[in-house]
């Protein structure tokens, strides 16, 4: 039976270093799958997984396994470190935007973000024009998801992408747990409509 | 129940969460509103839609980035002489190190004989032809040195080169010696006609 994270961190506050690798092992695809669809971008999202596991790393002194969940502690310092990135994001691009009016020309300044859906895994058992459909529609519910204002797009993420608990959501966003369910609802609701053109020839 | 409150349960119905009240007035409402029952159905096809996006993998670089990340901060906030035994405590450093002492020991051990071996031997038959008038000798000059002042005493050398080093050596000690031994042989090399 595999060792349970708490026990793994308790290793590690006592020195053992392979108890750390263990965790991260464990916990580096859902992290960087939830970091990558909370700010749709590939690249930064594997660079921010591996600042949260360093702070993690430096923090580990401070963990006490009654008071919080491995898995709950390293989604708070992610979300976090996802904020930051989004709203230095926000800047350079009022910059980007700004200095682009100023000169008076437009060029194709968009981000260049590497598309999550292509690099899904294909699924050779359905028919070219099913694959097709269906990666439009991973396209389209990313790009809603994308879209979502970021206090509902966290909580969502988390939710459904990651599968988390709404007790370990509200740990996570220290929210009480009334306001992280209304926030899914809102989110969920706010996704159905943007989805709503492609959803509806269903 | 009216359309408002129905929207605020949809997540709860589709999770099934509701407690039995509601979920009666809920499944009651949809029953009767055919508007409600078109949202609750789109509602249903985007949260499982994106329930069913695909898992996006790290790179299989990512540990090993990652340990690499680590290692740096960790050595960056060690003071330094423990920053460098942390480096060399690596056995890959340890292996290099002693590789690398060997081949300079090796290298300095073969660059000096080769730098004796090309030094001048001046030989016992020129000695003896050198000194005919019979310098006194320091106790431990050699007979090199003898041919040397001897020449000197005869005026074959620079008086600044001779005159000054070779009285020198008449009141040096031994260690001294080696090195007029060295920068006579070759000032006065031309005097002896071959090299």
């Amino acid at each position: 039976m595999p060792e349970l994270d708490d026990e793994l961190m308790q290793r590690f506050q006592k020195g053992d270093e392979g108890a750390f690798t263990l965790l991260v092992r464990r916990h580096q695809q859902p992290l960087v799958n939830f970091i990558a669809r909370f700010i749709n971008d590939r690249d930064s999202a594997e660079d921010l997984a591996q600042e949260t596991f360093i702070r993690m790393f430096k923090a580990a002194h401070r963990y006490q396994p009654g008071r919080a969940h491995f898995n709950t502690w390293m989604y708070h310092i992610a979300s976090n470190l996802c904020k930051n990135e989004l709203r230095n994001r926000g800047r350079r691009d009022r910059y980007r935007v700004d200095s682009v009016v100023s000169n008076g020309s437009d060029t194709d300044g968009s981000t260049e973000q590497v598309d999550l859906i292509a690099s899904a895994p294909a699924d050779a058992s359905f028919q070219p024009d099913v694959q097709l459909e269906r990666k439009e529609l991973r396209k389209a519910v990313q790009k809603a998801i994308a879209e979502l204002p970021e206090e509902y797009r966290l909580p969502l993420v988390l939710r459904d992408l990651q599968g988390l608990s709404y007790d370990e959501i509200s740990k996570v966003l220290e929210l009480r747990s009334g306001t992280t369910k209304s926030r899914i609802n809102r989110a969920r609701l706010m996704l159905k409509e943007k989805l709503k053109s492609f959803m509806e020839p269903l | 129940m009216n359309c408002l409150q129905a929207e605020e349960h949809f997540s709860a119905h589709f999770e099934d969460e509701l407690d039995y009240q509601t979920l009666q007035a809920f499944e009651a409402h949809l029953a009767e509103c055919e508007g409600c029952r078109h949202e609750y159905a789109l509602f249903q096809e985007s949260v499982k839609a994106a329930q069913q996006l695909p898992q996006i993998d790290a790179s299989p670089y990512f540990m090993q980035t990652l340990q690499q990340r680590i290692a740096e901060e960790h050595c960056e906030k060690l003071p330094f002489w423990q920053g460098l035994l942390h480096v060399l405590n690596r056995p890959r450093w340890v292996f290099s190190g002693i590789i690398l002492l060997i081949f300079a020991t090796t290298s300095i051990y073969f660059y000096q004989e080769n730098l004796f071996d090309k030094e001048p031997q001046p030989t016992a038959a020129y000695s003896a032809k050198a000194n005919p008038q019979g310098v006194e000798r320091t106790r431990s000059s050699s007979a090199q040195l003898t041919s040397q002042t001897t020449l000197s005493n005869r005026g074959a050398l620079p008086r600044d080169v001779g005159g000054t080093r070779i009285s020198n050596v008449m009141s040096a000690q031994p260690l001294q010696q080696h090195y007029v031994l060295k920068t006579v042989s070759y000032a006065s090399a031309p005097t002896r006609g071959g090299l």
